[in-house]
C-alpha cells in the first residue's frame, strides 16, 4: 500500500497542454475520485500515472519512490480499463492469472489467488468461460478480478461504469465501494459523472481544462465550492446563477439581481462590501428555492416571483424550469406545489444557502453562515 | 427498418417496395432473392465446368480422349487409373509434389513470420521513419515481379553457397537452390502481408496492449501473447493466399530453379506439354494433381478465407 503524490506535473501534446502543473497528494488507502468533462485532464493524470503516457514536466511518487522512468509493470498498479480490456481468447481464469504468471508466480499460488478473487466477485462459476460468453456486468468484474489478483499497492480505474447500464452502474458502484473497504487500498478513479464521485469517495479532485480546480472532502464540493465551475459541476440539477449588483442604501446593503433583492447582514456586508457598486455572481441550488405555498420552515426566505416553462413530476419532488427577468433557472420545489407551464408562481429563496462568485475570477467569495437578514 | 404501421423511408430506397409488395408465391419468388439466387447458380456451374472436364477426362483412356469430347464419358464410362499412374510413377509427378511442397510450405511460414513482426511494429511500436518506411512497403506492392528478376538472377549468380544438406539437395543459396527460391518468394509475399497484417494489428483496441503492460507483459510477450493469437484468423487467411501462390507459381521456379529434380509441379507439368503436346490424358491427371492441395486447403480454411478477406475492414 502507498500514496501517491503529483508534484506540478505537466503534460503537452505539442501546443496543447493537457494537463497543466498537476499537484495532488493521495494518502494512503484512500479512494481519490477525479472528475471532470472530457478534455479535462483526468485520464491523461491517470495514464501518466499508470506510465501509459510520458511526462512533459514533474514529478509522480507512488509511495515513496519517484516512478517518471519506471515502466508500467514495475510500478506496482493495477488498472481497470473503461472498455474491461479483457484478453479475448483467454478465459476468465487466464484472464485473472496472467499478470500472475508473467512475474512467474508458483501455479498453486495463482490458482489460490484467482480463486480468492473470483469468490470475492461471484466470479467462480465463469471461470472457465471466455470474455465473449460473458455480459457487460461480468466482464466488468472479470477486470476487476484482474487487478485484484496482483494485489497492487495503487488501484487505478478509468471510468469502468461507464459502459454499464444504469441500474447495474448504481448495484456496481457499492460493490467498488466494498471492495476499497474490505482491500484498504489506495484507489484512484477517474469518471466524469459527479454522482460517482460524491457517492464513492472519500475525497475528490474536480478537473477541467487540464487544471486541479479543487480537492477536498465530498460534502464539501456541495456546501462550499471554491468556484462556479465545481458549484455548476457537483450537484444535480446543477447549481442556478444570477447577476447582481453590490448596492447601498443609507446605511444597509443589499444585493441587487433584477428579479429578487436581497438585504444583506452585518457579516455579509463586510465580506461584500468591496464590490460596492460592482457585478458579482449569486448561486442557489435548486433545492434551496422553494415554491411559497409548501416552503419548509426554519428558512430565510427572499420572495421572487418567475414564469414556469416546463413542470418535470419526479414523484417525490417536482423540477421546475422557470424564467426571471430573462433568466432561466430550476427549482426542486415538494411536489404538492400547483404549478402549471405559461403560468406566474411565487418562489421563495433560501439565502442562508446562497452562494456568491467573483466574476472576473469566478472564484468564491466566501460568505459567512447564517441568517443574511 | 420500418416501423410497424409506419412506412418509413427505407435506406437506399430497395427494400420497402419490394417487401411490401403482396401477391402470389411465384411472384414473390421473382420479386425477390430468386433471380440473384439463379444467376449464381449459373455462374458457379459455367466456372466448374472445366475443372470437371479435367477430372473426368483425367480418368478416360488416352484413345478415349483423343477421339470424343470429355462429356462422352457418361454415355460410354471407361474408368482407367491408368493416367495417374503414369504420372505418378514415370513422369516423377510424385517427387514434383514433394518439390512443391519443400518450395511452399518454407515460403509461406517465412512471409508469415517476418510479416507478423514487421507489422505489429508498424501498427503499435514507435520508432522514427515509421511512417516513412510503412508507405516504402505498401509502394512495393506496385513494383511488377518481373522487373526484380534479373537484378535477383544475377545476385544469385554471383552468389552462391553450396552445403551438403539433406532434403535441399547441396545447394543452400543461389541459382538452383530451395531457399533462394523460398526468400524470392517471401520478398514478393511481404508487401501485401505486411500490408493486410498491419491493417489488423492496428484495429486492436489499444487498452488490450496497455491492459498487458500494466500486467507486467514485455514487448516481445505482448506480441507473442496477445497479439499473434488475436491475429490467428488473419494470418491463416495470409496464409492460404500465400501457399496458393507459391503453390501455383511457375515463373520464379522456372528461372531459379534450373535442376529438374528439384522443379515442383507446375513446372514439371510445363515440361510435359511442352515435350509430349498431345498427350492430354498425362497432363490432365497431373494438373488435376497439383489442383488437389489448393482445393483440401481451401476447403478445410474456407472460414478464414473470408474473414481476412474483410480483415480489418470490420472491427471485430
Amino acid at each position: 500500500m502507498a500514496g501517491v503524490v503529483f508534484d506540478q506535473v505537466t503534460k503537452r501534446y505539442g501546443e496543447v497542454v493537457a494537463l497543466n502543473e498537476f499537484t495532488l497528494d493521495v494518502e494512503d488507502g484512500e479512494f481519490l475520485v477525479l472528475v471532470g468533462p472530457s478534455g479535462s485532464g483526468k485520464s491523461t493524470a491517470l495514464r501518466m500515472l499508470a506510465g501509459l503516457e510520458d511526462i512533459s514536466s514533474g514529478e509522480i511518487y507512488i509511495g515513496d519512490r519517484l516512478v517518471n522512468d519506471v515502466a508500467p509493470k514495475d510500478r506496482d498498479i493495477a488498472m481497470v480499463f473503461q472498455t474491461y480490456a479483457l484478453y479475448p481468447h483467454m478465459s476468465v481464469f487466464d484472464n485473472m492469472a496472467f499478470g500472475l504468471k508473467l512475474r512467474k508466480q508458483a501455479k498453486a499460488l495463482i490458482r489460490q489467488r484467482v480463486e480468492d478473487a473470483a469468490e470475492i466477485l461471484g466470479l467462480t462459476d465463469l471461470l472457465k468461460r471466455k470474455p465473449r460468453q460473458l455480459s457487460g456486468g461480468q466482464r466488468q468484474r472479470v477486470a476487476l478480478g484482474r487487478a485484484i489478483v496482483r494485489d497492487p499497492t495503487v488501484f487505478l480505474l478509468d471510468e469502468p461504469l461507464s459502459n454499464l447500464d444504469a441500474k447495474l452502474r448504481v448495484q456496481t458502484r457499492a460493490e467498488i465501494s466494498k471492495l476499497h473497504q474490505s482491500l484498504g487500498t489506495t484507489f484512484i478513479y477517474v469518471t466524469h459523472d459527479q454522482v460517482e464521485a460524491m457517492t464513492m469517495a472519500t475525497r475528490i479532485a474536480v478537473m477541467d481544462d487540464g487544471l486541479l480546480q479543487q480537492a477536498g472532502a465530498p460534502e464539501e464540493f456541495y456546501s462550499r465550492p471554491d468556484n462556479m465551475f465545481v458549484a455548476g459541476f457537483i450537484g444535480s440539477p446543477a447549481m442556478n446563477f444570477f447577476d447582481a449588483t453590490v448596492a447601498r442604501t443609507d446605511e444597509t446593503w443589499e444585493l441587487e439581481a433584477g428579479a429578487f433583492r436581497v438585504a444583506l447582514s452585518p457579516e455579509r456586508t463586510a465580506a461584500l462590501k468591496r464590490y460596492d457598486g460592482q457585478r458579482i455572481v449569486l448561486g442557489f441550488r435548486p433545492e434551496h428555492i422553494h415554491s411559497r405555498d409548501y416552503a419548509p420552515s426554519g428558512i430565510t426566505p427572499v420572495p421572487v416571483e418567475a414564469a414556469v416553462d416546463i413542470v418535470e413530476l419526479m414523484g417525490n419532488e417536482s423540477f421546475l424550469h422557470l424564467q426571471a427577468d430573462g433568466i432561466s433557472f430550476l427549482a426542486r420545489v415538494d411536489p404538492r406545489t400547483a404549478a402549471r407551464a405559461g403560468q406566474r408562481i411565487a418562489l421563495l429563496l433560501d439565502i442562508t444557502h446562497m452562494h456568491a462568485f467573483d466574476p472576473e475570477t469566478s472564484a468564491a467569495i466566501a460568505l459567512p453562515d447564517g441568517p443574511a437578514a | 427498418m420500418t416501423v410497424r404501421g409506419l412506412p418509413l423511408p427505407s435506406l437506399g430506397g430497395i427494400s420497402s417496395p419490394l417487401r411490401r409488395a403482396p401477391g402470389t408465391p411465384s411472384g414473390r419468388w421473382l420479386r425477390g432473392r430468386g433471380p440473384l439466387h439463379l444467376t449464381l447458380i449459373a455462374i458457379v456451374i459455367l466456372w466448374s465446368i472445366p475443372t470437371l472436364a479435367l477430372l473426368i477426362s483425367s480418368f478416360r483412356e488416352a484413345t478415349d480422349i483423343n477421339a470424343s469430347g470429355w462429356w462422352n464419358a457418361f454415355k460410354d464410362f471407361n474408368f482407367t487409373l491408368d493416367n495417374y499412374d503414369e504420372v505418378l510413377n514415370q513422369r516423377g509427378m510424385g517427387s514434383a509434389f514433394v518439390n512443391s511442397l519443400i518450395i511452399t510450405v518454407p515460403s509461406t511460414i517465412l512471409v508469415i513470420l517476418v510479416a507478423a513482426a514487421a507489422a505489429y511494429a508498424f501498427a503499435w511500436m514507435r520508432f522514427p521513419g515509421r511512417a516513412l518506411l510503412f508507405i516504402v512497403v505498401v509502394s512495393l506492392l506496385v513494383v511488377p515481379l518481373q522487373m526484380t528478376l534479373i537484378p535477383l538472377q544475377q545476385l544469385y549468380g554471383e552468389v552462391q553457397i553450396d552445403a551438403d544438406l539433406p532434403v535441399l539437395g547441396g545447394r543452400i543459396f543461389g541459382v538452383g537452390s530451395y531457399p533462394g527460391v523460398w526468400l524470392a518468394h517471401a520478398g514478393f509475399g511481404l508487401p501485401f502481408a505486411v500490408y493486410l497484417l498491419r491493417n489488423f494489428f492496428g484495429n486492436l483496441p489499444r487498452d488490450l496492449f496497455e491492459a498487458a503492460y500494466i500486467d507486467g507483459a514485455s514487448d516481445l510477450q505482448v506480441f507473442f501473447r496477445i497479439a499473434l493469437p488475436l491475429a490467428a484468423p488473419a494470418m491463416a487467411s495470409l496464409a492460404i493466399f500465400q501457399f496458393l501462390w507459391v503453390w501455383n507459381d511457375l515463373l520464379i521456379a522456372l528461372i531459379f530453379l534450373g535442376d529438374p529434380d528439384l522443379a515442383p509441379m507446375t513446372l514439371r507439368i510445363n515440361n510435359l506439354v511442352s515435350s509430349f503436346g498431345q498427350n492430354y490424358e498425362v497432363l490432365t491427371a497431373a494438373a488435376f494433381l497439383s489442383m488437389i492441395v489448393p482445393l483440401l486447403i481451401f476447403f478445410a480454411l474456407q472460414r478464414y478465407f473470408v474473414q481476412g478477406i474483410l480483415a480489418g475492414s470490420v472491427k471485430g
